[in-house]
């Protein structure tokens, strides 16, 4: 599904942000990237829906190389991969059904067929009862909830998720984790960025370690729950 | 995937956008207005003058003196042949009416004509030239052709006061097109000034956008028709200002000018023509502020 070939990613009077990335993720594997804060997390993710493009190397996505990908051909591209951030980015003027169905208005879906599915939506982030309540009266968790169903209303093939439990408290990570994890077994290939130990031994999903740049780790799920338990 | 549907989208994403920065957007619907309604007032005064010029040019006649050897019959063979040729009215006058026109004109004076030991007024042919051929380069051709019959031997059409006319028309013409073009390069500016600022005040959704696979075209195309809609707005509340000062201002100018083309002969700046225009020039001027705004401000 995902698959990059000796990735290099670099700022102009910055150390490389990635140097010789080579990994391979398969259709609907979930997939913990870890490591410290500017080890190269959001860095590869940008890389994936093309946010950024890489210094040298190739990014196949369903077999083919996005690296060469023209810039009108990024839109496109986008509608099959779902991304989901910290800092939420949910408009706050707009009803939470208005929010989910923001990526629906993009793909031209008529109004009724849009509303039917983003209420279905919602039901499965289990928000339908705050169709039309604004982002802001909404907890954290809630409003994470919102920008997981916006990322998945259109069944998009991969999720990316860039810490997406970096703002909220413990219970609430474990809501959003469960969340994740119930998108990824209907099938989709999900991507979460995180820092969160904890999250790693609970979960005992695939995990790459990356350190400066590069890839230092590519361990199974009970691998990587274990090295965290005895570090732990 | 229905265009219907995005199309519906984009206008009401347009007239969110008109709803959630409603100061900047009456700044730019007022500007719009401002400059509408005075274009629209000169075009309503150019086209006032026109029509006094038209009335006065109604006046303009070309006179045509003829030899003492053209009989009376030739005469009117001649003016004939002028009122065929230019589709106007000519008429010939023979000597003896000519004079008595002239004792009338003078009235008091009229004694001093009779005292004359013979009249020495000559026959002529009086054209009323009609509206195509009262420019001044159409007047001349018509007197040379004129003056190259046998028999004539002077034409007279009053050069200068047709000169003058045209030359005010001119005028008239030359500001006018100038100062609508300073009023769309002003409009035009301000207008892109103001969706600069409705994109900036919208950068997240713009984002937003982007992120679940929106095209430039699809990000474009709401601010596109929120200028339309500004360019729109701002024609309607010209068309009514123009209208209101057209209903205040029409008897005062009708007074004006009776002097001159006599009473009964009414002005008006705002007709079907007129508003079609300024609504048309109102959408015209917001789209192009706007394609201004996003060709420059939003690089997506």
């Amino acid at each position: 599904m995902i698959q990059l070939f000796h990735i290099y990613k670099a700022y102009p009077g910055d150390p490389p942000a990635l140097s010789d990335i080579n990994l391979s993720i398969d259709k609907g594997e979930f997939v913990f990237l870890t490591g410290p804060s500017g080890a190269g997390k959001s860095t590869l993710l940008k890389l994936l829906f093309l946010a950024e493009r890489p210094t040298r190397g190739q990014i196949l996505i369903g077999g083919r190389n996005i690296a060469r990908l023209r810039d009108s051909g990024i839109p496109f591209l986008r509608r099959n991969i779902g991304v989901v951030f910290q800092d939420f980015k949910l408009l706050p003027r707009r009803t939470v059904a208005d929010n989910v169905a923001f990526t629906l208005d993009v793909l031209g879906v008529p109004r009724s067929e849009s509303r039917e599915r983003v209420m279905k939506m919602l039901k499965r982030v289990g928000l339908e009862h705050k169709a039309d309540v604004l982002p802001p009266r909404l907890s954290g968790g809630e409003q994470q909830r919102v920008v997981i169903a916006r990322a998945l209303v259109n069944d998009p093939a991969i999720l990316l998720a860039d810490e997406p439990t970096g703002n909220l408290d413990p219970a609430l990570t474990l809501e959003i984790m469960d969340l994740l994890c119930d998108v990824n077994v209907r099938g989709t290939t999900v991507v979460v960025a995180t820092h969160d130990q904890s999250l790693l031994e609970r979960y005992a999903k695939r995990t790459i370690r990356l350190e400066r740049g590069t890839i230092v780790s590519d361990e199974d799920g009970i691998q990587a729950a274990r090295r965290v338990a005895s570090a732990g | 995937m229905s265009a219907t549907a995005k199309a519906a989208y984009f206008w009401r994403s347009a007239v969110l956008g008109l709803r959630h920065s409603p100061f900047v957007h009456s700044v730019a619907v007022s500007t719009l207005a401002i400059a509408l309604f005075t274009a629209g007032l000169a075009r309503g005064a150019m086209r006032m003058l026109d029509g006094l010029k038209d009335t006065l040019g109604g006046e303009v006649e070309v006179t045509i003196y003829l030899d003492d050897s053209v009989t009376p019959e030739r005469g009117r063979a001649l003016a004939s042949a002028l009122a065929e040729r230019t589709g106007g009215e000519a008429t010939w006058v023979s000597p003896d009416e000519a004079l008595t026109r002239l004792s009338r004109e003078l009235g008091d004076l009229a004694d001093t004509v009779a005292e004359l030991p013979e009249n020495p007024l000559p026959a002529s042919v009086e054209l009323r030239v009609p509206p195509p051929l009262r420019s001044p380069e159409k007047l001349a051709a018509l007197a040379r052709e004129a003056r190259a019959q046998e028999g004539v031997t002077a034409v007279d059409y009053g050069e200068a006061a047709v000169e003058r006319l045209s030359a005010i028309s001119r005028a008239l013409q030359v500001g006018g097109g100038i100062a609508f073009l300073v009023i769309v390069i002003a409009t035009v500016i301000i207008t892109s000034a103001t969706l600069q600022l409705a994109i900036y005040a919208r950068r997240e959704e713009i984002e937003i956008q982007k992120l679940v696979g929106a095209t430039d075209r699809f990000v474009k195309a709401p601010f596109l028709i929120e200028g339309l809609l500004q360019g729109l707005l701002g024609g309607a509340v010209a068309v009514i200002a123009l209208w209101a000062f057209s209903r205040w201002a029409g008897p005062r100018v009708d007074e004006l000018f009776a002097f001159l083309v006599g009473p009964g002969r009414s002005w008006t700046l705002v007709d079907g023509r007129a508003l079609v225009e300024v609504m048309a020039v109102g959408a015209a001027l917001g789209l192009c502020g706007s394609f201004v705004a996003v060709g420059r401000f939003l690089k997506v």
